[in-house]
């Protein structure tokens, strides 16, 4: 697996003609996509779309029936010990339902992956940072708590804070602003805002329009398990309206963003334009 | 041709399942090896599966191997008189407890308690999502979930067999002293001149045997869990039949060998 942070001819991540089934119902099916290096891609479709299967297979929690995904041009499926050591010290993920381990206090779970990635810091370092990171995003009950005693709201919040306490270069997020109030939501906002100042990869599958347009630097649009379009943020909203109606309609609507981000990806190939299972053109 | 297809379809599951399993324990083994070569946080896992299976086991596995020892006792000292053989009795407690119901009995009781709650409780992880969340930060769910109770449940299957013994042949000395009071100076030494070094060694290794039997059994089961919550119940369940079987096909075996 590349050691280096970016390779301007490669997507952080790209996924091929991926198929991935669970109970004998087909989940994706034939899904291709390619978010580039530095950049924040939102992926938007209805529920049941297989939104969060695509993000689990893009971060290798869930291994596909078929195709191929790969980080920096390296097939995941291949990766040894130490690729994917490396490839989890430099991602994060947030679950949709959070995912916390319920045996485990707070702390615990906020700090798993610095003594996973970073055991040289020490308890005390681990734990003001996680105080940090949690506080940052307006969680203020305490760190001896378990899950269970936390609303779903502050759930989250804990989940994001794991997912991203390590630095990531890589960070998934599975409808992170589900659950949270809108004080919570525009703490969150802010942190992504900041993942993408400091040039992060980030990678979200949504429901809410908002996150896509506050965010999107690259949009798809997925639905039956395929991604119907994926492209720039005009791009897709210019030429998807008819596959999703609803969230796309409501980003059309609000026109063009004041703040549209100017910005070049680090490394951006398109998605295959002849990966005919993406039916880009089917939109 | 159908009822033959469908053999066939089911042979091929069953082989599959099979082979999967073997894979599993092949893995839990090679991580295993690694688990104290390394730094990494599932020590603690480790302390409370011990203390879990061995240390909260004691009470009831005493008291169950007081009352066999002493049943055991009860019915030696009242038939092996009639045929002469009183001399038998210590002979017969050591080989029936040491050999074979110290194993046995803990083994099932290890599986009543342990297995059920691993596999119920990693089962639960699945449906939760916790077991993607290990993965995502790093660990590998074999290495930190199911090494520590793999041997967590080894540890404490061999310790509490060694506590069967003891407790058993206390109970039997219980019984003794209400019968045929004994000084249990005389009593200790007319069981160890009865103890051979392969009484233990066989009842170790059913022990060894049987932890490993639960352990990798309960731990397949819970991870056998797909999505749905009902599934969990069911997975604790198979755990049970499953490890139960096993062990008692084991023990024939393990006899088998030792006696050929």
């Amino acid at each position: 697996m590349p050691e280096k942070p970016s390779d301007p001819a490669r997507p952080a991540i790209e996924l091929r003609d991926v198929r991935a089934s669970s109970g004998g119902y087909e989940i994706l099916d034939g899904a291709c996509a390619a978010f580039p290096e530095g950049l924040c891609s939102v992926v938007m479709g209805p529920a049941g779309s297989g939104k969060s299967t695509l993000l689990k297979v893009a971060a290798g929690l869930v291994p596909p029936d078929s195709g191929s995904v790969l980080y920096r041009g390296a097939e995941l499926a291949r990766f040894g010990r130490r690729d994917e050591a490396a490839f989890r010290a430099a991602t994060g993920f947030v679950f949709q339902d959070g995912a916390l381990w319920a045996d485990q206090n707070i702390l615990t779970n906020v700090t798993m992956p610095l003594r996973v990635h970073k055991a040289w810091l020490g308890p005390s370092a681990m734990a003001e940072l996680a105080r940090e990171t949690l506080g940052a995003l307006g969680y203020d009950e305490g760190m001896a708590f378990r899950p269970a005693e936390l609303s779903a709201g502050e759930q989250k919040l804990v989940s994001i804070a794991r997912a991203v306490i390590h630095e990531p270069q890589l960070v998934f997020m599975d409808d992170p602003t589900a659950n949270l109030d809108e004080d919570a939501a525009e703490r969150v906002y802010a942190l992504i805002a900041k993942l993408r100042e400091r040039r992060r990869t980030v990678v979200i599958v949504a429901n809410s329009s908002e996150l896509a347009y506050r965010f999107a630097d690259r949009l798809g649009i997925i639905k039956g398990g395929r991604l119907v379009a994926f492209g720039s943020y005009e791009e897709t909203v210019g030429t998807a309206e008819a596959a999703l109606s609803g969230s796309i309609a409501r980003l059309k609507a609000r026109g063009e963003r004041a703040a549209a981000p100017e910005r070049e990806p680090r490394g951006v190939r398109e998605p295959d334009a002849g990966a005919e299972n993406s039916q880009a053109g089917d939109v | 041709m159908a009822i033959i297809a469908a053999i066939g379809r089911a042979a091929r599951t069953k082989a599959s399942g099979l082979l999967y399993g073997l894979g599993f324990f092949y893995n839990v083994l090679k991580e295993t090896g690694r688990f104290f070569r390394r730094k990494q946080v599932g020590y603690k896992v480790l302390i409370m599966q011990i203390l879990f299976t061995g240390y909260e086991a004691l009470a009831i596995n005493a008291v169950m191997a007081i009352a066999i020892g002493a049943a055991i006792n009860v019915i030696g000292s009242s038939l092996l008189p009639q045929f002469g053989q009183s001399q038998l009795m210590y002979s017969i407690l050591i080989v029936v407890i040491t050999r074979e119901l110290g194993p046995l009995l803990t083994a099932f009781v290890i599986t009543a308690r342990s297995g059920t709650a691993i596999a119920t409780q990693l089962g639960t992880m699945v449906v939760n999502h916790e077991i993607e969340a290990y993965i995502a930060v790093g660990l590998n769910p074999i290495s930190y979930l199911v090494v520590p109770r793999f041997i967590g449940v080894v540890v404490s299957m061999l310790v509490l067999t060694v506590y069967f013994n003891i407790f058993g042949l206390l109970g039997s000395f219980i019984v003794v002293q209400a019968v045929n009071p004994t000084p249990i100076g005389e009593y200790l030494g007319a069981l160890m001149s009865t103890l051979t070094l392969a009484d233990v060694f066989s009842g170790l290794t059913k022990a060894l045997v049987f932890g490993v039997i639960v352990s990798v059994v309960s731990t397949f089961q819970g991870f056998a869990v797909n999505r749905a919550s009902t599934e969990i119940p069911v997975a604790g369940i198979k755990a049970v039949g499953s490890s139960f079987i096993l062990i008692i096909v084991a023990d024939v075996l393990v006899t088998l060998v030792q006696y050929a």
